[in-house]
């Protein structure tokens, strides 16, 4: 397939909706937002807090801010520039690193914070709408309305409670910093906000409307995901299987052996043993994707053999949990395969797969090859969703090969058509429909 | 040493010459009860593992047990199957297959030959493995039988015989006639082998045509002293001692 008949696929958290909370310093904007997530429950609701944002403050700015004599309550604390690329990353779906910033110290820490894949993003600081950048991602503007006494002592107790911050630095910083500012930039953010709620989270009337906003942006965002993927069927259905899907030779041996883990009768102990029999065939194949590069060696007896080596490492990611089936196989040929893990559920009413939780190695990126693991694939949705997630983490299509006991045509073509590059290794060709027993016999439940 | 070491590009099809690099790979044979493993990269690299004198024991074990279960995955393909139809986990739906048919066991030349116990095992589990110790006597320099313990079916089974190093094939051979002489037919007998060498595959092709020779590389010829050149050293030292 050329590259130019790709076919797009847009993962259902493509184009996240952002939600932007502003409102006065211990107004609840944060208690706002986690009662608008506890109110979904969802793990693809995330909330941002523009705290991470601070810029990375000078020795000078330093030393004023553990005096508490540094503004930290001017739009010119915040890092915009930052933030605005956290957020058109995350709103093309993309992987995107937040700093972290350490209220003891005032500096940015090393380490960061990777959000990926959140539908919605909730983005709650006292500047959420001043940057007209940030203003032009947002899909809703909501300023969190409270009386001046009430924030005062909110953030008092906060400040002491939570930063280690002493009574009389606050009460300075208050009045020297956050009243002013507040005056000036942040209670014009009302006039741009689509939503003013007064009262924080006891205004359970305004939270219920924004978080019915919420489910039905996620439920606008499954259907065009549903109706995607049954655009990318209906391109897969009709061509025949692509090259770069691998059936392996379908020897006696493995004839019986798919015998074997068909029939019904066959015991629990030996599906277990056939599978992974079958499983370490399957990664032999795969890994011959691996490239090698020349090697000459010395023989115990001195004698040279022109041989090869391979120049890169395996790394796996299993897709669970049917995925986790494969790990006895994998580690008969890769002992130490490092391995990933994503956790992708179909549901069952809709079909559309959900992307519930990922741990992959770092640098995985770098890696020769990343085999991706799935018993069984039949509309290849989550098969989609997988690859997608590794080509966000940097890993090249060519470098990828997933590998999948049994699949159906159109699931492996949809697949294909989307990322021509990557390779499926088969064991063999099943009904397009079938239902998941592979691992569910494996696993036993 | 009777001819040069072929060398080639090795790579799958799709891959361009350019990205396929060169070794050294098997010689080719002309007998068709020789049958060697597909000279891919992979096999290639796990070879180049196993004869390097630098690779330590944990992966010389680790690295020829790999290649040895992919011997014995090609190996049981010669085995005949019989067709049978399942019924599917989808209610309805049958399911047109095979049946493994035959009895078999694993017949290991001592000692070297064990090494290659547990890639059998790991194909089938509970394998029957008889043993046969043959040494080269000192004064004839033929090798002569000093032990067998076998299985006393065994001439009801499919005998799959396991010696990781073919030489002059001088221990195999006479292997092979201990199970002929214990009414084992000779084409049920495989011979599973890491690497031989040309003479000791011709000889044994010659010798016995209806056994099958599965190996997964063909060397270059022997030495003075009949050692597989360039082989890969002693493979019981290297598996068991060093």
């Amino acid at each position: 397939m050329a590259p130019t008949d790709r076919c797009d696929y847009s993962p259902p958290w493509g184009n996240a909706s952002i939600i932007g909370v502003a409102g006065s310093s211990g107004s609840g904007k944060t208690s706002l937002a986690l009662a608008i997530v506890a109110a979904m429950n969802l793990p693809w609701v995330v909330i941002l807090s523009m705290d991470s944002f601070y810029k990375v403050l000078t020795p000078e700015q330093s030393a004023a801010a553990f005096r508490s004599e540094f503004d930290f309550d001017s739009p010119d604390a915040i890092d915009f520039d930052k933030l605005v690329d956290v957020l058109r990353e995350l709103k093309k779906g993309k992987v995107a690193e937040v700093p972290i910033y350490s209220f003891e110290k005032h500096a940015r820490l090393d380490k960061t914070i990777s959000i990926y894949s959140p539908h919605v993003l909730i983005l709650e600081g006292i500047f959420a709408l001043h940057d007209e950048r940030v203003l032009d991602l947002l899909d809703l503007k909501i300023f969190a309305e409270a009386d001046g006494d009430l924030c005062l002592s909110r953030r008092l107790l906060r400040d002491i409670r939570e930063r280690g911050r002493d009574i009389e630095g606050c009460i300075k910083q208050w009045f020297d910093f956050v009243k002013p500012n507040f005056h000036r930039y942040v209670g014009p953010q009302r006039e741009l906000a689509d939503l003013i709620i007064p009262r924080g989270i006891e205004n359970k009337v305004a939270i219920g409307m924004v978080s019915d906003r919420v489910e039905k942006i996620l439920a606008h965002k499954s259907k065009l995901h549903q109706v995607e993927l049954r655009r990318l069927g209906e391109v897969a259905s009709d061509s025949p299987l692509l090259p770069n899907a691998i059936v392996i030779p379908q020897t006696n041996q493995v004839l019986g052996m798919n015998t074997l883990l068909i029939d019904p009768a066959t015991s629990k102990e030996d599906y277990i043993f056939y599978f992974d029999r079958m499983v370490t065939l399957l990664v032999e194949k795969a890994i011959d994707f691996l490239h090698f590069q020349p090697k000459q060696i010395k023989t115990p007896q001195e004698y040279v053999y022109m041989g090869l080596k391979k120049s890169g490492e395996v790394s796996a990611v299993v897709i669970l949990r049917g995925g986790s089936a494969f790990e006895t196989g994998l580690r008969r040929s890769i002992p130490d395969c490092r391995t990933g893990r994503v956790l992708i559920q179909t549901d069952d009413k809709t079909g559309e797969p959900e992307l519930h939780y990922r741990a992959l190695p770092a640098n995985l990126s770098k890696d020769g090859l990343v085999l991706l693991l799935d018993p069984q694939m039949s509309s290849g949705a989550s098969a989609l969703m997988a690859v997608r997630v590794l080509v966000d983490h940097g890993v090249p299509e060519e470098r990828i090969v997933f590998v999948t006991y049994m699949a159906g045509k159109i699931g492996v073509n949809r697949l294909l058509s989307v990322f021509p590059e990557i390779k499926v290794v088969i064991g063999r060709m099943g009904d397009d429909m079938e239902s998941r027993w592979v691992e569910t016999r494996y696993l036993g439940c | 040493m009777s001819q040069p070491a072929p060398s080639q590009s090795v790579g799958p099809l799709y891959r361009s010459e350019s990205q396929k690099p060169t070794a050294t790979v098997s010689t080719k044979l002309e007998h068709d009860n020789v049958h060697i493993l597909p000279q891919t990269p992979q096999l290639i690299a796990l070879l180049t593992m196993i004869r390097d004198k630098e690779t330590n024991r944990a992966d010389f074990i680790f690295y020829s047990n790999r290649i040895i279960r992919l011997l014995v995955e090609e190996g049981l393909n010669h085995l005949p199957v019989v067709s049978q139809t399942v019924a599917t986990p989808v209610p309805g739906e049958k399911y047109a297959g095979v049946r493994f048919e035959g009895k078999i066991c694993g017949v290991s030349i001592m000692r070297a030959g064990e090494s290659m116990e547990q890639g059998l095992r790991d194909c089938c589990r509970s394998v029957r493995i008889g043993k046969i110790l043959i040494q080269r006597d000192e004064e004839t320099s033929q090798p002569k039988l000093f032990y067998d313990k076998l299985p006393e079916d065994i001439s009801e089974r499919w005998c799959l015989l396991l010696d990781p190093m073919l030489a002059t094939g001088g221990s195999a051979l006479m292997a092979v006639e201990v199970l002929i002489k214990r009414g084992v037919p000779e084409d049920h007998i495989l011979f599973l082998n890491l690497i031989a060498s040309p003479e000791g595959a011709v000889n044994f092709a010659q010798r016995f045509p209806k056994v099958r020779v599965v190996t997964a590389f063909v060397d270059r010829g022997l030495n003075e002293k009949n050692y597989i050149v360039p082989g890969l050293g002693d493979f019981g030292d290297r598996f068991y001692t060093m």
